[in-house]
């Protein structure tokens, strides 16, 4: 079936049976390569776009889900002062190492900053709670996150 | 690559009455509301069906209304709604606390309160709170509207008392000024995982005695349940350490559970002991006594 | 080796002697190791990959897939041990848009994939020995149709007795694993030094403990995945997430049964590897190698979750019987160890695992006599591989509590203890090698004790008798870099200048996160040629770079970076030369630094960098070198286990304080202190980075992560629901890193191994904490709270 929906700004339209995932729609049918595949079942957050704003995770999805509404990926928000500084911030602080988990953690931490989280550790720390990183044990995330709300305020 | 679902006829409801219009015509079906436990589970192939019906664009389940003496919550309100809801934060802040320990932010922007209950697993977490809250379960088909107490819904493991034609449209909560209710989770890690256990208690306290106590826990029996015999224990005793404890030893009385990859049903048993009695404590606490 | 030949009287060497000696491997390491003044080394720089993977631009396996591809689906066995009779894939081959099913009859090459012992094939033969091992490949037009026909491979299985405890294995000939083998026993190793008996005689106090520690998933957030195309740049060309890329090449070609020359492999950005990928990195490239192969068609396989889970291998389960006699002065005397590896199904890299834990199994501390017994045993579960720290971390856990225990009942602090005992330069291991430099360790645990408040804090926790019962505990811990045994170890790297003055080295060290290529490499390459790092690419993971070794045992910029650093000085002395002729001074004279190029002393006569360049390529001077580097080998007998075990070993410690709820058994790290005595830091930021990660991955390792089998062998836990890992929620505070940056005389400007350290102490850490915390010796991983809390109750510390 035909499902419409606004990604990164842009409208398009896909045909898929209503059995597809919205993570197989992103990588495998338009191309968006920053949603990464870790574990499919809603357990990594590696797949995290936002949908309408809010945080989600784009395996657990059908794309029949996001008709009409509005999908964004780290593609789409990459040049918004928050994820510059993000991105900044994560490459000053040695906070990517294999990268794999990397842009989920940006656009979680994106949608805190939008949401305005009162940045505390512990909010930040929360927020990201559904973003696993196996690499770098965390801190240098949480230190790059702090800095860069930091730095846009 | 890839777990992929076997196909499935799919079917929209933008209004309740459509849903209702869907779920009374087909079989072999199952409603997604948020999808975050349905659409693992088809992937798992924990059920392969014939049919789903997405119901979570009905907005007119969704929402959290204060009606004063009471608080409804529509079955598609989402949980992280219900998490950052000032009306559940000052009504019903153990249903919030519950919440926001569940899964991740990712999932309670999806996942639905209706959702969680209707998918009926032992380790539900918004159960707990909503059994302690004596909540009201609001179902509807197209023959009519009919409330259930929560403690009523749950049958067993993914079974409810919902009718094969019928849809959960509200909880309702009733608002009970001068109650301490609190809510204790144990888990494999501090965050984003499921319960070992988890419990909630509510107390009512007059005249330093248990004018009422609920307790309820989830993942050690088939359904969440409600802690009877200690609750009676403590009902009209005085506040006490000694009578807490020996209240918090009774929950044994009223649950089952089970070994698994998580826990083993003698660490259950015990922390649930442990848990109630935290949980009570901390009940006292929010209305201002210590223990 | 070529050492200054221009000391010989009446010797006039032509010109190509002279670069010949000036290029000697040994003296340009040697030359760069005594550098005094630093441009980039040592310095945190910013690691080439970072902003692209932050963009999310940074491309891994799947990112490769296009559609039209084969898609690979595996079939994995469903019985823990059984005869094959027969497979019948006629079924499958009849769903729509099938391509081809292969099983073992179909490899035209050798169905041989084993590293240590030729026990292993690609694909089942004969027989299954574990849930979960692959037997059949399904390849099709899409994934639909893969997964579909998956279901339709019929196996006939004739189902055998399994065995799934190693004591019992060992003890058992009825059941075999490998019936050629004649027992369960896979490999054994030894250590026999001085005479134990006389050792403990000599001791007054001993204690003897059995530990036991169990798996662990890797769970890199990237499944494994290939990628084959045929004839893509005239060869098979492979893509893939594997930790070498030359070993995956040369796996592909035995399987295929052709010369690795006509193999190229590719390994791009990997989404972690930890070892995992070091394993069964080759075995994936050689799936997908096999389908594009035998249909002419690329071919992409990629596991999910499950699959990785079910059948790539795990950390080592460990069974490890440990006597250690100390004497009154706070002597350790000798120890008796016996270590017991349950390696599955399959050796695969096991007898080295047990190799490097037999070796390691004294922890680093002078003792003049140890034997030490190590069986590595076959059951019918998935298979142990290579996982950071690689046997490593369950001896040190071992014997850390060993040294905690000595010290209790001597009545010495645990530290001072350790320090009385710790390997220095001038003392040998317990396989008799004489550590002559670089062995920094007493120093960094003196300074972490200071910063940890380690003393006070010791007499200070570990006496409540209340709920939340605090303790603090070290762990010590020594890493041998590089292979083993005296097997040969090398390096290699090729650079290239190309005429605008940038700079490419290639390197079969792979981009797994740990860095190495991405941020040491580079700045290596930088600071020998003084270029500017902008200017320095290095193009990693690649199997047509000069064979340098894997990206494993934290050799990555310790060995690997060996070449990166002799290509470069081979190069820089070459335009030393040149710009000493341009500026009409001596070579020695000569500075490059930040893009100038210009004499000591005298910043007028100066010249850009890629004036310099362009120079070279007008006056005839080869801007391109490889850095082959052979290092020396030792001699080792395997018979009494004595001998070089390793050019050298990292030293690592870790303080770590920890909150017991003696009511849930939960335990909260609190803070963690690390200290490293790795040589030269190249690069802080990364290192502290590899130190956090390890730490929290050891953290986690012990505190909650737990396979779950049931009585068929079969993995319970395949998911991360219920396999659990660390959050950010759980980690605790980290301390700065205290760092003794004790020289390695090969290391490329003195750097050791970084990469595995951190997580190889936090067990013992931990775990010494914990028992501190208690007054109640934790023998047993992992300390989840439910075995906590059972440790307390059957201790009667709470009411």
């Amino acid at each position: 079936m035909k499902v419409s929906f606004k990604l990164n700004g842009e409208d398009v339209t896909v045909d898929v049976e209503p059995n597809e995932i919205l993570l197989d729609t992103l990588r495998l049918k338009l191309g968006i390569k920053s949603v990464k595949r870790g574990c499919e079942r809603a357990e990594c957050g590696a797949c995290t776009v936002l949908l309408n704003g809010s945080p989600v995770y784009s395996c657990t999805l059908l794309t029949v889900q996001i008709d009409g509404k509005e999908v964004r990926t780290l593609e789409g928000i990459q040049d918004t002062p928050e994820v510059k500084a993000l991105v900044s911030k994560f490459v000053e602080a040695g906070a990517v190492q294999c990268g794999f988990c990397t842009p989920g953690f940006i656009v979680t931490a994106y949608a805190m900053i939008k949401k305005g989280v009162e940045p505390t550790s512990e909010n930040i720390k929360k927020a990201l709670e559904g973003n696993i990183c196996r690499c770098t044990g965390y801190k240098k995330i949480i230190d790059a996150v702090t800095k860069a709300i930091e730095s846009v305020k | 690559m890839f777990y992929r679902i076997p196909k499935f006829n799919y079917y929209r409801a933008s209004t309740l009455d459509e849903a209702l219009d869907l779920v009374s015509s087909l079989n072999d079906f199952k409603v997604l509301a948020g999808g975050t436990d349905l659409v693992i589970d088809l992937k798992v192939r924990r059920y392969t069906v014939k049919n789903v019906v997405d119901i979570s664009r009905i907005k007119e389940l969704d929402y959290i209304a204060d009606d004063g003496d009471r608080v409804r919550i529509g079955a598609l309100t989402k949980l992280q709604s219900i998490a950052d809801s000032p009306i559940i934060r000052e009504k019903v802040p153990v249903l919030a606390d519950a919440v926001r320990e569940m899964a991740s932010w990712q999932i309670r922007n999806i996942a639905t309160i209706g959702g969680n209950l209707c998918n009926a697993s032992p380790a539900a977490d918004t159960a707990p709170p909503l059994y302690v809250l004596n909540a009201t379960l609001r179902l509807v088909s197209k023959e009519g509207e009919r409330e259930v107490p929560i403690a009523e819904f749950f049958l067993g493991p993914r079974k409810t008392a919902l009718r094969s034609k019928e849809l959960l449209k509200e909880i309702v909560i009733p608002h009970e000024p001068g109650c301490g209710a609190s809510f204790l989770k144990l888990g494999r890690r501090n965050s984003f995982t499921l319960s070992v256990v988890a419990v909630a208690t509510l107390v009512k306290v007059v005249e330093n005695k248990f004018a009422d106590v609920r307790i309820a826990l989830n993942s050690v029996a088939p359904t969440p349940v409600r802690a009877r015999k200690a609750e009676e224990y403590l009902k009209g005793k005085e506040v006490s350490l000694d009578n807490i404890t020996e209240a918090a030893k009774l929950v044994l009385h009223d649950i089952s559970p089970i070994s698994d990859v998580r826990a083993s049903a003698e660490y259950r048993k015990d922390m649930s002991v442990v848990l109630t009695r935290d949980s009570l404590i901390k009940s006292l606490e929010r209305i201002g006594i210590k223990v | 080796m070529i050492r200054f030949i221009f000391g010989r009287r009446n010797y006039y060497p032509s010109s190509g002697e002279i670069m010949a000696s000036m290029e000697d491997p040994y003296v340009l390491i040697d030359k760069w190791l005594r550098a005094k003044e630093f441009i980039v080394v040592g310095k945190g720089v910013a690691r080439a990959d970072a902003l692209e993977k932050a963009l999310g631009k940074a491309k891994y396996v799947e990112d490769y897939f296009q559609s039209g591809f084969l898609f690979i689906k595996q079939v994995l066995s469903t019985e823990p041990h059984a005869k094959i009779k027969g497979i019948n894939v006629e079924e499958a081959l009849r769903k729509p848009k099938v391509v081809k099913v292969i099983t073992a009859s179909d490899i035209p090459g050798e169905n041989q994939v084993g590293y240590a012992l030729p026990d292993q094939p690609l694909l089942a033969e004969g027989k299954v020995r574990f849930h979960g091992e692959v037997v059949a490949l399904v390849v099709a037009e899409d994934i639909d149709a893969a997964l579909e026909a998956s279901e339709f491979v019929r196996i006939n299985y004739e189902p055998l007795p399994h065995i799934l405890d190693p004591l019992e294995a060992l003890q058992r000939k009825d059941v075999l694993v490998h019936e050629e083998v004649g027992s369960n026993i896979a490999f054994r190793t030894r250590i026999r030094k001085g005479n134990v008996e006389e050792g403990f005689s000599k001791a007054d106090v001993i204690v003897e403990n059995e530990y036991r520690t169990h798996h662990q998933d890797h769970l890199y957030l990237e499944p494994e995945g290939a990628l084959a195309i045929p004839g893509l740049d005239g060869r098979l060309t492979v893509i893939t997430a594997a930790q070498y890329p030359h070993l995956a090449q040369s796996i592909i070609a035995r399987v295929l049964g052709v010369p690795a020359s006509d193999i190229k492999v590719i390994v791009p950005y990997m989404g972690g590897g930890f070892g995992g990928k070091d394993d069964e990195g080759p075995l994936t490239a050689a799936k997908a190698a096999l389908a594009a192969y035998l249909t002419g068609q690329p071919s992409f396989i990629l596991y999910t979750r499950e699959e990785s889970m079910r059948s790539h291998p795990k950390r080592e389960a460990t069974i490890i019987k440990y006597k250690s006699g100390a004497s009154r002065d706070g002597k350790l005397t000798a120890i008796d160890v016996t270590i017991v590896h349950d390696t599955g199904a399959y050796a695969n890299r096991g007898p080295f695992i047990l190799w490097r834990a037999t070796v390691h199994a004294s922890g680093p501390y002078h003792i003049p006599h140890a034997k030490v017994d190590g069986y590595c045993v076959y059951t019918n579960k998935v298979y142990q591989g290579s996982f950071r720290g690689f046997g490593n971390p369950s001896v040190q856990f071992a014997a850390e509590a060993q040294m905690d225990e000595l010290a209790r009942k001597l009545g010495i602090d645990p530290v001072e203890f350790r320090l009385r005992n710790m390997l220095r330069p001038g003392l040998t291991t317990i396989t008799n090698q004489l550590l002559d430099h670089s062995a920094g360790i007493a120093d960094a645990v003196e300074q972490l004790a200071k910063v940890s408040g380690w003393y006070s804090k010791r007499r200070e926790y570990g006496v409540s008798t209340g709920r939340f019962r605090r303790g603090i505990g070290i762990g010590v811990a020594w890493h041998g870099i590089s292979t083993s045994r005296g097997v040969p170890d090398w390096s290699n790297a090729y650079i290239k200048i190309d005429k605008d003055g940038s700079v490419t080295a290639f390197t079969g060290i792979v981009e797994m996160g740990q860095g190495s290529p991405t941020s040491s490499h580079r700045q290596i390459v930088a600071e020998v040629l003084g270029a500017p790092i902008e200017k320095i690419k290095v193009t990693f993971g690649t199997s047509d770079a000069p064979d340098g070794g894997a990206t494993h045992a934290s050799r990555g910029t310790s060995i690997g970076a060996i070449g990166v650093l002799v290509a470069a000085a081979k190069i820089r002395e070459r335009l030393n030369k040149l710009a000493s002729e341009l500026l009409n001074c001596s070579p020695d004279e000569v500075v490059i630094k930040e893009g100038k190029v210009y004499v000591r002393g005298d910043i007028e006569r100066t010249i850009t960098w890629e004036e310099l360049i362009k120079h070279a390529y007008s006056r005839g001077v080869d801007l391109s070198a490889t850095g082959y580097f052979f290092l020396p080998k030792g001699k080792f007998d395997d018979t009494v286990g004595q001998g070089q075990a390793y050019p050298a070993f990292s030293y690592v410690a870790m303080i770590a304080e920890v909150e017991v709820d003696t009511e849930t058994g939960k335990v909260r790290v609190l803070k963690v202190w690390p200290a490293l005595a790795a040589g030269r830091i190249i690069n802080p930021q990364q290192v502290e980075g590899q130190i956090e990660g390890a730490a929290v991955q050891g953290m986690g390792y012990v505190l909650m992560e737990q396979l779950v089998f049931d009585d068929k062998g079969r993995l319970l836990n395949p998911d991360l629901t219920d396999y659990v890992v660390p959050t950010a929620l759980d980690v605790p505070e980290i301390a700065k890193p205290v760092y003794v940056e004790d020289l390695f005389k090969y290391g490329p400007f003195g750097a050791k191994g970084v990469g595995e350290m951190a997580l190889i102490p936090a067990p013992a850490a931990i775990a010494n904490a914990v028992s501190h915390a208690l007054g109640v010796r934790i023998t047993k991983l992992p300390i989840t709270p439910e075995a906590v809390y059972f440790e307390v109750k059957k201790h009667g510390l709470i009411k």
